[in-house]
């Protein structure tokens, strides 16, 4: 079986990675891209070596399952045209800027009888398997605290729009290690106290934070989703945990698989990685869930339970006191 | 000459001690501890008299300053009895265990015609100097984010484990944390709110691991942690402070110019620097005295970074916010 797969919208840069990932595989076809943004959907598809579709319908009639790489607030319609046409997708995180647009994806997908993934891939990134492994076998007894960082560098473009973004760092930062830590420990966070301001960027949108969470158990946790790496930054950002168990401590830094480059030319220093690439992961998960018919490994659920908690930490930071959630 | 008693002789007196000898101008004349064990450790150490009590230094032997190296809760009554017998006065971090005692501490040295000065030594480390200068001289811009780490080495073995009894010692928060909540201070000033967590009293006593979220009310956003474990682990620092300019990275770990493999095990090593940090706070101290100034850190300023560590402590009791 060959699982044609469509891109809705290039918004996204991961799009590109996602089709490399794709493409790499005998058991699936990139079919073609739609964007309502025509400039970047033809310059996309072309990069991407595939066809570009202007009419979305036209796409979906022909694919098995899509990729919604779209700004967040139009995850929505995306998820409910694509589930329409009986499409499987795969859609970018956050799954919304709203609860109710979460739920919504989450019920237009099971009236049609289609699979949503979410695409956290930090959830492949090798070392962040094995930590998964460590802490199932019970390696550091019982967790009691994890602190958490999700730096970046300020991405611009769409992701500083209030409204097509839904939020700035926190938004961006916090879903990733919100859905990490649910998925390593089956729990989930029952408070959020939050710091969020707008202060290292000339933007119109939060670009930094501190989250401080308490889970079930009463584990608890710090997130640093701040856009807090410079421009002369040596790499993008980071994902780091230290989770401090009652028999010891992991200290996770999910992308310290890397060598420095030192280049006069181009007067630059930078990260080269060469840890395993963790969207071809994300990728291999989605494609064969539908060919094995199974359930998703990020659902949907997952997706709206990580974008809680980041709604939370704005509310916190608005009235400046901890927000339980349900 | 400053001629110096150090009242307590545990972990940090005998640091004191050292590094008493590295400040010119100072001689180091009595010790004193209630245990006997110290007290003999002190006499072999550094072959001088030692004596049982503060009373007894008083009493007995000619001092200018009393270096005060007991447990926390004991701060107050030895400034006390030192200022009473109208000597110069060092006292070790954290100033008191409770903001009553720390508002007696600065009520006693107000007014007082001797110097009074507290240990806050991470002021004098090499490296959190050369940052903070960074810091005033824009190199980042203007600061936005602060992060510290401070532990992962084991549980601290105090007289009668003193460390663990939270009453006494206010754990990983008040005894650990205060040195970067006095570094962010000295940084940043004032302190608007606080929001802390600390897993204290979830799992056995001598693994503590504490997280507080900062406001400044320069706007700063902080967020101090660390640990005291009771796992074989390396003690470390870390300081990181994004502004709309850049980034200051800092983490000890990747500073240690020297590591050593023998049967004993891999050892990195901190420095070496010509001088040590402890040295320097206390050569403060007797600069002060001979130039008629206040110490770098004052009783009041001291108090200050205890207003925020208990503000810390009651959000971990409360699980609300505190506001300073």
């Amino acid at each position: 079986m060959t699982v044609k797969i469509g891109f809705l919208s290039l918004a996204h840069m991961h799009a590109h990675s996602y089709a490399r990932a794709l493409q790499n595989r005998r058991d699936c076809s990139l079919v073609g891209v739609y964007d309502p943004d025509q400039k970047r959907g033809e310059a996309g598809a072309k990069g991407m070596n595939t066809t570009f579709y202007s009419d979305p319908l036209e796409l979906l009639a022909q694919v098995d399952a899509v990729i919604i790489c779209s700004e967040n607030n139009r995850h929505r319609e995306f998820t409910e045209l694509a589930a329409e046409h009986g499409c499987h997708i795969l859609c970018e995180k956050p799954i919304a800027t709203t609860l109710e647009d979460g739920q919504a994806m989450i019920e237009a997908c099971q009236k049609h009888n289609v699979k949503l993934q979410i695409a956290f891939p930090v959830r492949f990134a090798t070392p962040v398997m094995r930590v998964k492994e460590m802490l199932d076998q019970g390696q550091i007894g019982d967790v009691l605290a994890i602190t958490g960082t999700n730096h970046g560098q300020m991405p611009g473009g769409w992701f500083v729009d209030p409204v097509l973004a839904g939020g700035g760092a926190v938004m961006d930062h916090t879903v990733h290690v919100v859905d990490l830590i649910r998925w390593f420990l089956g729990k989930e966070f029952v408070s959020v106290y939050a710091e969020v301001d707008q202060m290292l960027w000339d933007v119109d949108i939060d670009d930094c934070g501190m989250l401080s969470m308490e889970m079930e158990g009463g584990i608890i946790v710090t997130q640093d989703p701040s856009w807090s790496r410079p421009r002369t930054n040596p790499t993008w950002g980071d994902v780091t945990l230290e989770i401090t168990g009652t028999k010891g401590v992991i200290q996770l830094d999910a992308f310290a698989q890397n060598f420095m480059v030192y280049d006069d030319e181009k007067k630059k220093v930078s990260q080269r990685s060469f840890a395993e690439d963790m969207d071809s992961g994300l990728i291999d998960d989605f494609i064969t869930m539908i060919k094995e018919n199974r359930e998703p490994s990020i659902t949907g659920y997952d997706g709206l339970k990580a974008l809680e908690v980041a709604l939370a930490a704005y509310e916190s930071a608005r009235l400046k006191k901890p927000i339980p959630i349900n | 000459m400053i001629r110096v008693g150090i009242v307590g002789y545990g972990t940090i007196g005998r640091l004191h001690a050292q590094a008493w000898q590295e400040v010119p101008g100072s001689k180091l004349a009595v010790v004193a501890d209630c245990d006997a064990a110290s007290l003999e450790k002190a006499q072999n150490d550094w072959n001088l008299p030692a004596v049982a009590s503060v009373d007894e230094m008083l009493e007995k032997y000619d001092v200018d300053l009393i270096d005060i190296c007991v447990p926390t809760p004991l701060h107050e009554s030895v400034m006390r009895r030192a200022i009473e017998g109208d000597k110069h006065v060092f006292c070790e971090k954290p100033l008191a265990r409770s903001l009553e005692e720390g508002q007696r501490m600065v009520e006693l040295s107000s007014g007082y015609q001797q110097k009074v000065g507290i240990g806050h030594v991470v002021r004098f480390t090499p490296a959190y100097q050369k940052m903070r200068q960074s810091i005033k001289d824009g190199e980042v811009g203007e600061p936005g984010v602060i992060r510290t780490f401070r532990g992962g080495s084991q549980f601290p073995m105090g007289y009668q484990n003193w460390f663990a009894d939270f009453d006494q010692s206010g754990g990983v928060i008040l005894d650990l944390l205060i040195h970067d909540l006095d570094y962010c201070r000295w940084l940043f000033g004032d302190v608007e709110r606080v929001y802390a967590q600390s897993t204290r009293g979830r799992a056995e006593e001598q693994l503590e691991h504490a997280m507080i979220v900062l406001r400044f009310k320069n706007g700063v956003i902080g967020h101090v942690e660390g640990s005291w474990t009771n796992f074989p682990g390396q003690f470390y620092t870390r300081v990181e402070m994004a502004g709309t300019n850049g980034l200051i990275s800092f983490d000890s770990r990747s500073t240690e110019p020297i590591r050593t493999m023998n049967a004993a095990g891999v050892r990195l090593q901190v420095g070496p620097t010509a001088v040590n940090p402890y040295a320097l706070e206390l050569l403060d101290m007797v600069e002060a005295i001979k130039e008629d100034r206040e110490p770098l850190i004052t009783p009041h300023d001291a108090y200050e970074t205890l207003n925020v560590a208990l503000a810390a402590l009651e959000s971990v009791r409360t699980g609300q916010v505190v506001k300073l």
